[in-house]
This record gives C-alpha cells, sequence and structure tokens, in this order.
C-alpha cells in the first residue's frame, strides 16, 4: 500500500479555505450559543412562570433530538414552513445555535445555582435588589465555574461544525470529502483531516483547563 | 403550500425498521464499547508506563476528533487495512465503538480516581491485597459514580447513531433522507424523522436526569 500526501499540497489552499470556515463556523456559533444560552436560562431561572415549561421543554428536546436532524431540518424544512431560503453557512449556524443554546443554558443554570442561597440573601438583607444581587454577587462567581463546561462546549462546537457538511458548508469536512473524492485518494486527505481536527481541538481542551486553573480562586466562596 | 402527511404512514414499515436498526446501532455499539472502555482505563492505570502512554493516546486522539470524520474514516480506511469488505453497518458499529470505548475508558477512569487514595491505604493496613482492595472498596463506589455518567454517554450515542447515516446504513436518519428524496415530501418525512427521535430520546433524556439525581454524590 502506497501513500502519496502531495494530494494535501496539491488542495492546500482549497483546505486551507475549509479550516478558516471551520473556525469561522465555530466561533461565531460557539459565541451565539453562549449568549443565547445566558437569555434562556435568564428566563428559566427569572422568567414569568408560564414560561418556564417552554423553556424546559425546548432545553430537553434539544438533548434528544441528534443534532444532524436539526440542521437537515433547519436548511431543507424550515424554509418551507418560514418561505424564506437560506445560504447552508446561515442555515448552520442557526441550527448549531439552536442546539446548542440549550446545553448553554444548562451549563448556565448550573453555575447560578451553585452558589448558595445564603449569599443571595445575606445581599438581599444588606439592602441590594435582586437585579444587584444577581450582576455584582452571584454572576462573579457563577461564570468562573462555568468555564470549563464552557470549555467543553466550545470543542462539541467544533466537532459539531463537521456535521455541517452534510448541507455542502464548505467547511474543512465538504473540502476533505471533495478533494477525497476527486483524486482518488481518500485515506491520505481524510488522515490529514483527522489531524488538522486534532490540532484545533487539543489546545482547546488543554487551553480551558489550564485557564481555568489560574482563575479557579475567583469561583471559590 | 400543501402538506401530505399521508406519506409518513405509506412507509411506515421502512421507517419502523429504521428505528429497530438505530436501536441495534446503539446497543451493539455499547455492548462492545464497555467492556473495551473498561480494558483501556485498565491500561490506562496499571499496565506498564509505555502501554500507559499509547492508551492514553488513544483515548485523547478520538476524543478530539468530529465522529463524522471517524466515520468517513472508517469506511475508506478499514476495508484496506482489514482486507475485508465490511457492510456499511459493521462499518458504522466500528467508527461508533472506537469513538464511545474512548468516552468510556475516560468515565471508568474518573469513576477509579475519584475514590481517594485513603481508603486503597486504610484496606491494605486492614491486610487486604492491592486487587482485594479494589475489588471490595474501590470498584463497588466507583461505580455508584460512574453509572450516571454512562448513561449520558449512552443518550449521546444513541443520537450520534444518526451519523452514520453519512455512508449509507439504513438507520432512521438514512431511510427518512431517502424517502423524502424519492416522494419530494420534505417537510413530512424531515418532521416526522425528528419526531420518532424526540418520542425515543426524550424520555432517556429524562430517565438520565433521574438517574443522576438519585445517585448524586455528596462528600
Amino acid at each position: 500500500m502506497e501513500f502519496d500526501f502531495s494530494v494535501i499540497g496539491d488542495h492546500a489552499r482549497f483546505l486551507a479555505y475549509g479550516i478558516a470556515i471551520t473556525v469561522a463556523l465555530s466561533v461565531v456559533s460557539g459565541l451565539t450559543s453562549i449568549v443565547s444560552g445566558f437569555g434562556v436560562a435568564m428566563l428559566r431561572l427569572y422568567g414569568p412562570r408560564w414560561l418556564k415549561p417552554v423553556v424546559v421543554l425546548y432545553i430537553d428536546s434539544m438533548r434528544a433530538i441528534p443534532v444532524l436532524v436539526v440542521i437537515v431540518w433547519t436548511f431543507f424544512a424550515l424554509p418551507i414552513v418560514a418561505g424564506l431560503t437560506m445560504p447552508p453557512f446561515a442555515a448552520a449556524l442557526l441550527a448549531l445555535t439552536i442546539h446548542l443554546a440549550a446545553y448553554a443554558a444548562e451549563i448556565v443554570r448550573a453555575g447560578i445555582e451553585s452558589v448558595r442561597p445564603g449569599q443571595t440573601r445575606a445581599a438581599l438583607t444588606l439592602g441590594m435588589s435582586r437585579r444587584q444581587v444577581l450582576r455584582r454577587i452571584i454572576l462573579p462567581q457563577a461564570i468562573v465555574r462555568m468555564l470549563p463546561a464552557f470549555g467543553s462546549l466550545l470543542s462539541i462546537t467544533i466537532k459539531d461544525t463537521a456535521i455541517a457538511s452534510v448541507i455542502a458548508v464548505p467547511e474543512l469536512m465538504r473540502q476533505s470529502e471533495t478533494v477525497a473524492g476527486q483524486s482518488f485518494q481518500p485515506i491520505e486527505v481524510y488522515t490529514f483531516a483527522m489531524l488538522v481536527y486534532f490540532l484545533l481541538l487539543f489546545p482547546v481542551t488543554r487551553g480551558v483547563d489550564r485557564f481555568y486553573r489560574s482563575v479557579a480562586h475567583l469561583g471559590r466562596s | 403550500m400543501t402538506l401530505d402527511w399521508s406519506v409518513v404512514w405509506t412507509h411506515r414499515d421502512a421507517l419502523v425498521e429504521a428505528t429497530g436498526t438505530t436501536i441495534l446501532l446503539a446497543a451493539a455499539t455499547m455492548a462492545i464499547a464497555l467492556p473495551c472502555g473498561a480494558c483501556i482505563a485498565a491500561l490506562r492505570l496499571y499496565a506498564w508506563s509505555p502501554i500507559r502512554t499509547i492508551a492514553a493516546c488513544y483515548v485523547e486522539f478520538f476524543r478530539n476528533l468530529p465522529l463524522i470524520l471517524v466515520v468517513y474514516w472508517a469506511f475508506y480506511v478499514l476495508p484496506i487495512l482489514t482486507g475485508l469488505g465490511l457492510s456499511p453497518f459493521l462499518t458504522g458499529l466500528a467508527a461508533l465503538a472506537l469513538n464511545v470505548t474512548a468516552y468510556n475508558a475516560e468515565t471508568f477512569r474518573a469513576g477509579i480516581n475519584s475514590i481517594r487514595r485513603g481508603q486503597v491505604e486504610a484496606a491494605m493496613a486492614l491486610g487486604m491485597s492491592r486487587p482485594q482492595a479494589l475489588r471490595r472498596i474501590v470498584i463497588p463506589q466507583a461505580l455508584r459514580r460512574i453509572l450516571p455518567v454512562l448513561t449520558s454517554t449512552w443518550v449521546s450515542l444513541f443520537k450520534d447513531t444518526s451519523l452514520v447515516s453519512v455512508i449509507a446504513v439504513t438507520e432512521l436518519a438514512y431511510v427518512a433522507m431517502q424517502v423524502r428524496a424519492q416522494t419530494f415530501r420534505v417537510l413530512e418525512m424531515l418532521s416526522a424523522m425528528a419526531v420518532i427521535y424526540w418520542l425515543l430520546g426524550y424520555p432517556q433524556a429524562k430517565l438520565v436526569d433521574w438517574i443522576q439525581r438519585r445517585y448524586a454524590v455528596s462528600e
């Protein structure tokens, strides 16, 4: 069996474009998921009572449905319902956000609930408003505690962007499929893609761990 | 927009069979990944140090790869490596098992490590041998902490089986998308697929919550 990795060099720009799209989609959908996750968690914890069952249903549904199904549905079925067509990148971004925001919301909720209720009572006794308690007492500690979980959410996000290849988002997975199909050298191309994904993901998991260790003391109480 | 939901009913046999394949695939993967994960964890904890490193590399490698890429890789590379033409089902099973084994190994290792060293030392001071201490003291406690994690790995695995649709394993996602392509009833079939996954996955997610509450460990 002979391997010829020159196929990677021949398609370097094409594959580099894929890596750029993977990184862009990961960063943007990571951010939108965390921001919307905060919103969802706030609704679940402090929102109007009638809304809570809806939020819980949304979160648990996303835990029950595969991300592939959400992506495919958003790209092919949502335009029929909503009457608007979306480019693949936007559809992938929307689907990943809908899916991952549910996980982010659970992380935020767990972080907030991990701050002992005694602290809230003490702050209320000192005359702070509920809003002030959240902003000054709870969130500063809770956000630090959420960091490790957000780190694994980010690595899940990067892995999930590969699934966007099924709706032809030109990210690394899709570009690799194209090159593999054209060159008839799938082994070299997919092995290269594996290496790139590993090199993208491993520093993220390790970097977040290291960063957390340096700030963990801020979250202790 | 005219919708024709009868397409779901006409293809009920195919969908039911595909759902069966999805469940079988998840169960078979777990059946492989539990013993293999335990072996890898044991290698990582107790083996000769070069082997320990190899086991650690295996775990880190597969935990840091998108599963869909492993599926493609298995599809093209396994036939060349092993020299036999595996069916799509077995290829998908191999890819899922490689992935879930790595996660399970990490779960087992973390579970064992979560039992404080002092307990083994105390057991040995009472005259137990190391294997005895492991079997009688560490493992029974570790299992309580491992079980909730394994159940949530199961739920993830159940959803991840949809990814082997890209190599034409006739499980739920693949069959639903095939019917969509043949009948052009896009919204109906894709929604039916989502609903079937939801019906299967929602009770599992709730059960996992219950198990995690029940087995919650507080020190």
